[in-house]
């Protein structure tokens, strides 16, 4: 903090420490204690059903999780649902974005229809799809099925449309969130290049790829980071929707440490497997950021 | 897991005044109105639900923890909604504060083992599911009852009769044969079938499961919109976990073996499975796989299931006018018998322990509440004689069960409904209905997990079961 020397820069960085401070305590108890405290639940036995056996466990938690074929299934459910999730809202809301550039006015309409699902909280978005989109028999989607001559489909009592149905509600809910971000983007890109394009014959898709999407790359990069993050410790929607059922089939991480923690009360466990998924998360994002930084220049 | 009710009952009776709750309506109206002074030579003068006097007959000093506050944690049910009602009296016979705080059934556990815990002493007492007592007994959370029973300051046995309460519930809230928790309310599982469906083909009730398979299969008729059976498929350790148990006992599927090991993959286990998945997929509607017993009864008031079996106090939504269709055509019985020629119904009630955090005074004003809810006193004021339109149909003790009143009110559900109620209670319940252990939220969480992913066919019969034996070693194992 200390810059120069002189009496005032020290008084003011005095000052602006004190500042901050209590801001600064907050953010330690909300965040890096509980954090700490976690990584710390994770190398200790921590079982309500079994006090005799607490105490510090080492690495005993870790070593627990690479044989536990239930901890592979939640992360291998992770991964598709991350993965998927996040490319269709990609590809979605780049295409809806695309198209709502063409209409020359009333974009804010869409703007503001866009908003809508963001702003739902996650618990009444799951809640929302389980009893009035996916319900057999009396379901919104059921019935379209059912009208177009698809036939009933079991969404939430059998395991692959399950799993499909919450990769559905995930990017019902956020891809307007990929769409206004491209479609600002758009908004921003100057036209003389795409006039200048068109004068030497490009075609349509020609501009798209050599064009458009070197433009905007950074704010798909920006959209994947934010999507990943998210999805990869979604939790409110499949818990209102599925509960991770049936049996285990949309049981993804976050779900299986939760209920280990506060369905099955092993709290050493459930830490470690959130301890998992975090270093995940933070794996995944540097991958992302570095990708993000390593081509800009 | 989710908003829907776990597996107690708690909707809500027809309407049904008798010249003693409109006379008893009239009076407590009238008293709201009137000087308390005016009616201080009735009977009910110091009790606007039920007789005080019989209360003060207990040779205990009912005033010992006057002034004391307590917490109660409850679930929003109409049986502990007409508690709350009644509760002005136990202020004005004991002069102790009690609080109701509703907590929906999906939390009350979760929250329960949060206080317990964390030694707050926040609830006092609240409505526990007996499978947690290992839990709670194995961590020192609740105080054993049995000083309270045997101390003669506290507990006037006399009046009180513990050993009135039904023998079943009482042993499902000890451990080791000490209680820690006091039954309140309860329930038998029961077979309810569509009386005029089985007239028109002919049908009986189920005596054994075969017969039940069958049953459904002649009745089934989804065209028609009507199918042949349901149970609960929903996952969790109170729902496809609190139907499995009786016919995993039925099919003579023992949780432990001769070494005190936990087995769910039992040759018993595996039929039992079997034969519940099997009987689902080939009759129940579809989406059986997230009903709870509320999707059920509601599906059997619109008339388009023809049998299922559930807890008895269900009958209150399907002979409810405001949302059964088939009111009168309902037909109960006992659960059928198993191949092992078992009946086993379930053991499930809703029991009050003490919190072992409180201070002496609360825990002895606890006592005293649940000595007063448990009592014939206070069981009779907030069933049959509650002067509201839902009365409880759950009542704690054999005393209740063979009172004529109260045979009156439960007996319009249908035909059949108490016989199949108070046999069930007097010859089909076994204690170890369900594996008792502490490690019983993960045990049961295993097992309704491998029962779903069967129904669903996301694995084998076998290969579920041998996944939650894996699981659950591992979990014993610590």
């Amino acid at each position: 903090m200390r810059r120069g020397g002189t009496g005032l820069f020290a008084k003011e960085g005095n000052f602006a420490l004190l500042m901050v401070s209590p801001g600064l305590l907050v953010l330690l108890l909300t965040t890096t204690f509980p954090l700490l405290f976690l990584l710390w639940s994770s190398f200790n036995n921590i079982n309500l059903a079994m006090p005799f056996l607490d105490g510090f466990a080492g690495l005993d938690n870790y070593a627990q999780m690479m044989g536990d074929s239930r901890f592979w299934h939640s992360l291998r459910l992770t991964g598709i649902y991350t993965i998927s999730s996040v490319a269709l809202q990609l590809v979605i809301g780049l295409g809806l974005a695309l198209l709502v550039m063409q209409i020359p006015a009333g974009q804010w309409l869409f703007r503001i229809a866009a908003i809508l699902p963001i702003v739902l909280a996650p618990v009444v978005v799951g809640l929302f799809w389980r009893t009035l989109m996916l319900a057999p028999e009396f379901g919104i989607l059921d019935f379209i099925f059912r009208a177009v001559g698809l036939g009933q489909v079991n969404w939430l009592g059998s395991p692959t449309p399950a799993l499909i149905s919450v990769i559905m509600i995930h990017t019902w809910q956020w891809t307007p969130f990929a769409f206004l971000v491209l479609l600002a983007s758009l908004a921003a890109l100057p036209p003389e290049v795409f006039e200048a394009a068109k004068i030497d014959r490009a075609n349509a898709v020609q501009r798209f790829i050599h064009i458009t999407l070197p433009l905007i790359r950074p704010a798909v990069i920006i959209v994947v980071i934010m999507r990943s993050m998210i999805a990869l410790s979604a939790f409110a929607a499949i818990f209102a929707a599925t509960g991770g059922g049936p049996g285990t089939a949309s049981e993804i991480l976050n779900l299986y440490a939760y209920k280990t923690s506060f369905i099955e009360l092993n709290f050493g466990y459930g830490s470690a497997l959130a301890v998992a998924l975090l270093i995940i998360t933070l794996c995944v994002s540097g991958v992302l950021f570095h990708l993000r930084t390593a081509r800009r220049g | 897991m989710t908003n829907r009710k776990d597996q107690e009952t708690g909707g809500h009776a027809a309407p049904r005044v008798t010249r003693r709750t409109a006379l008893k309506a009239a009076v407590s109206g009238a008293a709201l109105l009137a000087a308390p002074g005016i009616f201080a030579s009735r009977a009910h003068a110091d009790g606007e639900f039920m007789e005080l006097a019989t209360m003060r007959e207990a040779k205990i000093d009912w005033r010992q923890a006057a002034g004391a506050t307590i917490t109660v944690g409850v679930i929003p049910a109409g049986y502990f909604q007409n508690l709350d009602t009644v509760l002005p009296d136990f202020k004005e016979l004991t002069g102790i504060d009690v609080r109701l705080e509703m907590t929906p059934p999906g939390q009350i556990r979760q929250k329960a083992v949060l206080d317990l815990s964390s030694k707050t002493g926040t609830w006092a007492t609240h409505a526990a599911d007996p499978m947690f007592y290992d839990l709670y007994v194995i961590n020192g959370w609740v105080e054993p009852l049995d000083k309270y029973l045997s101390n003669a300051s506290l507990t006037d046995n006399d009046w009180f009769q513990y050993e009135d309460i039904l023998a079943g519930w009482r042993g499902a809230t000890s451990v080791d044969g000490i209680p820690y928790g006091i039954p309140y309310d309860g329930e038998a599982t029961i077979q309810v079938y569509r009386k005029d469906v089985f007239d028109r083909l002919g049908l009986k009730a189920a005596e054994t499961f075969d017969e039940f398979s069958s049953n459904a299969a002649a009745a089934h008729d989804p065209d028609n919109r009507l199918w042949g059976t349901a149970l609960r498929g929903f996952r969790g350790a109170g729902q496809n976990m609190y139907i499995y148990p009786s016919i995993f006992k039925a099919f003579g599927g023992q949780w432990f073996d001769d070494s005190g090991k936990v087995v769910v993959n039992s040759p018993e286990a595996v039929a039992a499975l079997q034969w519940y998945v099997s009987l689902l997929n080939n009759y129940a509607p579809p989406g059986v796989e997230n009903w709870n017993w509320p999707d059920i009864a509601d599906a059997f008031g619109q008339g388009t299931v023809a049998s299922y079996i559930d807890a008895h106090g269900s009958a209150a939504v399907i002979t409810n006018p405001e949302k059964s269709k088939v009111i009168g055509k309902i037909g109960f019985a006992r659960w059928p018998k198993g191949p092992s020629g078992k009946r086993v119904t379930s053991i499930w009630n809703w029991s009050f322990p003490i919190n072992a955090a409180l201070s002496e005074k609360d825990k002895v004003a606890t006592w005293l509440f649940i000595q007063w809810a448990a009592s014939k006193e206070t069981q009779v004021a907030t069933s049959y004689a509650f002067p509201g339109a839902y009365k409880r149909t759950g009542a704690n003790r054999t005393s209740v069960w063979e009172l004529d009143e109260y045979r009156d009110v439960l007996g319009a559900a249908g035909d059949n409904f108490i016989a199949a109620a108070t046999t069930s209670f007097a010859e089909d319940t076994d204690v170890e209905w369900r594996p008792r252990l502490p490690q019983w939220p993960a045990v049961g969480d295993t097992m309704a997990t491998a029962i779903q992913a069967s129904l669903v066919g996301q694995a084998s019969v076998v290969d579920a079961l041998n996944e939650a034996q894996r699981k659950i070693d591992s979990i014993l194992k610590g």
